[in-house]
């Protein structure tokens, strides 16, 4: 099969999206920008470059990316180290990339054909059989590349391999249509009930992702609805009761399990590689007290008779 | 969708332990735990081996010493048996405050003996040379006052020119020197040059038959039938009398053991303890007579038999058997009488494990930095698999000797679960949660390979079924196979060195082996491959000719009448286990450092030929120069970007395969002065750090100094792992390699950190991961579920965590006990996320 997608990372047997040991292709691009997104790598549909200072070993030492860049002022450094990269100069980082010798300077993105990533999930068909396991394509936005997804799960489906789709659902109906006769299990978020909440910190509305929810579920597709647990977002209780009725009113509670995923600190180097900000930054957490409320909220959601779980787990 | 993962393939067993299949044992190690057992009697005993000191015991050392005296002029394996007999006659006994199994090595619990049959000159240096034993940074051992310290000295100035030591050094030349420990430790074979051989396990059912009476009348009916037109008659009939002075000093030590029981019983004033030790009096008084009744006696049986093996010789890895196997009947028959509850059995082999820790062995400095830990070591206690028919062999003690070592949780005994395509479901859930109650035991073996291995040393099938583990990673046939395993330690990327310079050292520039090319050289990859061969096949020439000759000292000065007696073939022959008595021979030296030479190929490989971006000369003088002023080089090399083995790229994986084989190919099939072959595994245990310190830079990135790659993993630098793909992708690597090929073992190590295997869906995902990791082909796997921040931790606060085991390979040990070095590897090593 020839139609290739934009993938930022391929992770072989892991275990938090969808049931038993899977293979997770990230893909790239996504239309909402949550602000605590831990993937900023995956926003941009095209292919970026970004710096980990860390990794450099100085440009006394080194200097390839000096001698590789045609416009040395773009590049930082701090401390003899590279620091940024100013992307209003540099038009391809490839050339940088390329002349990096110590992982400094990587890559978020390449293409992948169909064929490619069936040759990475075989490799490992005997875990997803003996776990109930199988491929995950989360990002970014996986359904920005639906036509991609549709085909990667279909030569899936040929392999007897399962398939799971982690969707923001925030697209058109049309993309979800197209990979629903070839996916097993759909994952996505229902971030906040509250639609102004939901633009001003996730970059558009709800209306979407609940009327896509609704129509996932009515069509009889295997949901895990997740939440992620923000302060001062959605932790609230009024925000809470508002997700349980909407789950038991409008999905009649034909979820296979709600998870909670509490919010932690994640992808701030990524943000940093970027030369982005951090939308976090000020945000504080107590985590006992914040684990012990989310811990709360579950049993809300228990009580009105919702499977549901803090973690990516499906049982307790 | 079901919410259970599909198990078409599960094959189910009545067996059970006490608690059902899936008992959860608290995840994750949690240190200051005093209860992890049932049994408040197993809790005390544990407690009391942690809190105890390592003495060093001067017993053994005068009774030999007087024994060799008083028959100076007896025939060699006469003068051993007689001086195994007075020890035994002699020795000072010790029945501990609870223990319901009695039977020491002639010294205290965790006292180590003396053993100068071997070598003396270490002993003499260290006792007052800095640092001595008691000065040493890590694997301290005390003099119990200057008087005993001097008097081991004096004793020990005696046996100078005497010990299997002093003999192996007159006949090593030169050029077999220069690569070993004493030269450039380009292979070591310290352990057998300074110390006993062990590796073995003996024949327990038949042990269990006959009893010692049962074993003297067969000795002394081969005795009473010897052809006086053998040539060998004298050699035979000094082994049969020498077997024989030795079993019926073991029943007169058995009666001693009985008398201080009685002795012990007349003086308690506690009614519950009286009978114990009566109980424990009538169990020695039947098994010095002959074979154990009762599942007890063959407990106490089995303790007084095996330790003896350890008065005899310091060999460590004296290895337990299968003994869910043969212990069985006895159990089964207590069982169906009503003799004994399953709780009792457990209890009992629980104390039994505890006592399992109580010996312990006085090393030289130089064997201690390749093989931590004070303990023998190695005594390993094989369970499941399948039988001589191809069977599944599971039954209750195999769910109770796992249950036991949860319980128990300390260094030995080293148990090994052997798998296969048709281990039961629970054996292997069960399996899982000790795995992740993260103690560092059990390990897995895996039958296909290892079946496969045990055939290429020309057994057949229904033979090499009945394999067991002894040491760390050897398989070996009880009773029938001698296989002196871990014989030399071989450090693969000093041998690569000579590759890259012409057979020069990096550091001196000493011409050390022949000259077959440098990278200055070298016009095609091939031609440095034909290198590598030419290096390996003189490296081993050196090393195996410098075995068989360390061999035959063995024979030479110390024999083994005592332990070549358990083994039918020995008594069939008149042969000592020392002069190719079993029935399969082998000597097994292992290669070290693999993924460190399979990653410099592929830095060759891809840089120099391939990409053709550094030339061959640049390259020999960035690891001349120790990589430093080739910072870019060595970023590089280090990167993502050059290929690495460990990652399911074949590119990489291929040149490791080309290593495993070359190093398996120049070991395998020749022929010993025992009869047997020579057997490669491929395994370093701990020592790829001591070796790395002795070890220049090398075309993987790895600086001067750091360790080598551990056993058959991948490498990781100090400039970052370079496996990155996670645990699949390692294990599809790892099983491009025909494992039994390496008949000697191999080893690989697996760390999760905590969360990674919690919940019932991480014990579940771990339970897959191993069953298709056995489907893989690999012989080995064992797991450290141990985070780095907890290793950290206990690098800090040391007091905190005295019981921490970690599994280092092959074997577990106290964390806080090892050494600085072995300590940052441990934690270097790649810790894989699910």
């Amino acid at each position: 099969m020839s139609q290739t997608g934009i993938v930022f990372n391929v992770q072989r047997y892991t275990i938090h999206d969808g049931p038993g040991l899977r293979t997770e292709f990230f893909l790239k691009g996504c239309p909402l920008h949550c602000a605590w997104c831990s993937n900023p790598e995956s926003w941009d549909p095209k292919i970026q470059y970004g710096v980990y200072s860390s990794k450099c070993i100085g440009k006394d030492a080194c200097g390839a990316c000096l001698e590789a860049c045609e416009h040395p002022e773009a590049l930082t450094f701090k401390k003899g180290r590279l620091a940024r990269i100013d992307y209003s100069l540099v038009t391809d980082g490839k050339e940088l990339y390329d002349a990096c010798p110590s992982d400094a300077i990587k890559q978020w993105g390449y293409e992948m054909t169909v064929d490619e990533c069936m040759k990475v999930v075989l490799k490992d068909k005997g875990y997803y059989e003996r776990s109930g396991g199988g491929v995950t394509v989360s990002g970014g936005e996986p359904l920005l590349q639906s036509e991609f997804v549709a085909d990667l799960f279909a030569a899936c489906h040929e392999a007897g391999v399962q398939t799971c789709c982690e969707s923001t659902f925030h697209v058109g109906w049309d993309a979800i249509e197209r990979v629903m006769p070839v996916t097993d299990i759909f994952i996505s978020d229902l971030k906040t009930m509250d639609t102004e909440m939901h633009r001003s910190r996730i970059g558009a509305g709800n209306e979407l992702v609940l009327d896509h929810l609704q129509r996932v579920v009515d069509a009889g597709c295997d949901l895990i609805l997740r939440i992620p647990v923000i302060p001062g977002v959605n932790d609230g209780m009024d925000n809470v009761r508002a997700t349980a009725d909407f789950i038991l009113d409008r999905l009649h509670g034909r979820i296979r399990v709600l998870q909670l995923l509490s919010f932690m600190r994640l992808g701030v180097e990524k943000y940093q590689s970027l030369g982005m900000p951090y939308g976090m930054r000020g945000v504080k957490v107590e985590r006992e007290a914040f684990q012990a409320h989310v811990d709360e909220i579950a049993d809300y959601f228990c009580s009105r008779g919702i499977h549901c779980v803090v973690g990516t787990k499906e049982r307790q | 969708m079901s919410q259970l993962p599909a198990r078409e393939h599960a094959y189910h067993t009545d067996a059970r332990g006490t608690e059902p299949f899936d008992k959860t044992y608290s995840l994750g190690y949690q240190v200051h735990h005093e209860d992890w057992s049932p049994f408040p009697r197993v809790n005390r005993l544990r407690q009391t081996f942690l809190d105890g000191e390592y003495y060093i015991d001067v017993e053994r050392l005068r009774l030999v010493t007087e024994a060799y005296k008083e028959h100076a002029v007896a025939p060699r394996k006469l003068q051993c048996a007689y001086a195994f007999e007075k020890v035994l006659r002699e020795c000072e006994l010790f029945v501990y405050d609870d223990d319901l199994i009695v039977g020491e090595i002639a010294a205290p619990s965790k006292a180590s003996p003396i053993y100068p049959e071997f070598s003396v000159d270490w002993i003499i240096r260290e006792s007052y040379e800095h640092p001595t034993f008691e000065e040493r940074e890590h694997d301290q051992f005390y003099y119990r006052n200057e008087d005993e310290r001097r008097e081991a000295v004096e004793l020990c100035a005696w046996w100078k020119g005497k010990t299997v030591e002093d003999l192996i050094n007159c006949r090593l030349d030169h050029d077999q020197l220069k690569g070993s420990e004493v030269g450039e430790k380009i292979f070591q074979t310290n352990l057998y040059h300074y110390a006993g051989t062990g590796h073995l396990a003996i024949d327990y059912p038949r042990l269990m038959k006959l009893g010692f009476g049962g074993l003297i009348d067969v000795i002394q009916g081969k005795l009473d039938a010897l052809d006086m037109r053998d040539p060998e008659y004298g050699d035979k009939r000094d082994e049969y009398r020498a077997m024989i002075i030795m079993y019926r000093a073991a029943e007169a030590y058995i009666e001693r053991y009985a008398a201080l029981c009685e002795q012990k019983a007349a003086e308690t004033a506690d009614d519950a303890r009286r009978e114990e030790l009566a109980a424990m009096a009538a169990n020695l008084h039947e098994i010095s007579a002959g074979a154990p009744k009762s599942f007890w006696q063959a407990l106490q049986l089995f303790q007084i038999a095996t330790s003896l093996i350890q008065v005899e010789s310091n060999g460590h890895s004296i290895s337990y058997g299968r003994m869910d196997q043969w212990l069985f009947p006895f159990y089964e028959a207590d069982i169906a009488s009503g003799a004994i509850s399953k709780e009792f059995a457990l209890e009992l082999i629980e104390v039994e494990y505890v006592k399992m820790n109580n010996p312990t062995k006085l090393k030289d400095a130089g064997s201690m930095a390749v093989r931590n830990g004070r303990g023998f070591g190695g005594e390993s206690l094989t369970i499941g698999g399948v039988d001589s028919a191809g069977n599944d062999a599971t039954n209750d003690l195999t769910m109770l000797m796992l249950e036991a070592s949860a319980h128990t949780r300390m260094m030995n005994p080293w148990v090994c679960v052997r798998m296969h395509d048709k281990t039961p479901y629970e054996l292997v859930v069960k399996t899982v949660e000790c795995v992740r109650a993260g103690y560092g035991h059990p390990k897995i073996f895996n039958d296909g390979p290892a079946v496969k291995g045990m055939m290429r040393k020309g057994m057949p099938v229904e033979e090499a079924r009945d394999y067991c583990v002894v040491g760390c990673v050897e398989i070996d046939l009880p009773g029938k196979e001698y296989g002196w395993h871990d014989a030399a330690y071989v450090n693969t990327p000093k041998m690569m060195e000579m590759v890259l310079n012409g057979g020069k050292s990096l550091k001196t520039g000493e011409q050390l082996g022949p000259d077959t090319g440098s990278l200055e050289t070298y016009q095609s990859f091939e031609e440095v491959l034909e290198s590598v061969d030419a290096q390996f096949a003189y490296w081993t020439d050196q090393m195996c000719s410098s075995l068989n000759i360390i061999d035959a000292a063995h024979h030479d000065r110390k024999p083994l009448p005592y332990v070549s007696g358990f083994y039918e073939d020995c008594v069939e022959s008149g042969h000592d286990l020392t002069e190719g008595g079993a029935k399969y021979n082998g000597i097994g030296p292992q290669a070290s450092g693999m993924g460190t030479c399979a990653d410099s190929l592929c830095t060759i490989k891809q840089l120099m030929f391939d990409e053709k971006r550094v030339s061959g000369a640049e390259l020999l003088q960035a690891v001349k120069d120790n990589w430093e002023g080739h910072e870019k080089l060595h970023a590089l090399v280090n990167s993502s970007k050059v290929h690495h083995y460990g990652n399911d790229d074949d590119y990489a994986d291929e040149l490791f395969r080309y290593m495993f084989e070359c190093y398996c190919r120049h070991i395998a099939g020749r022929p010993t002065r025992r009869g047997g072959q020579f057997n490669p595994g491929v395994y370093s245990v701990n020592a790829n750090v001591a070796m790395g310190m002795n070890t220049f830079a090398s075309l993987d990135g790895r600086k001067a100094g750091e360790a080598i790659s551990d056993n058959m993993a991948p490498v990781h630098t100090d400039a970052g792992s370079h496996d990155i793909e996670g645990p699949t992708a390692i294990v599809n690597s790892l099983s491009k390699v025909d494992h039994s090929l390496a008949s000697n073992g191999t080893l690989m190590n697996l760390r999760f950190p905590e969360d990674a295997v919690s919940g019932v869906e991480g014990r579940d995902n771990l339970v897959s991961f191993i069953e298709e990791y056995i489907s893989k082909q690999p012989m080995h796997a064992q797991f450290n579920i141990m985070s780095a921040a907890k290793m950290r931790a206990a690098q800090k606060h040391p007091e905190d965590y005295k019981d921490m085991l970690v599994r280092v390979a092959g074997y577990s040990a106290y964390f806080v006990e090892l050494g600085k070095p072995l300590q940052k590897d441990l934690i270097q090593r790649t810790e894989l996320h699910f």
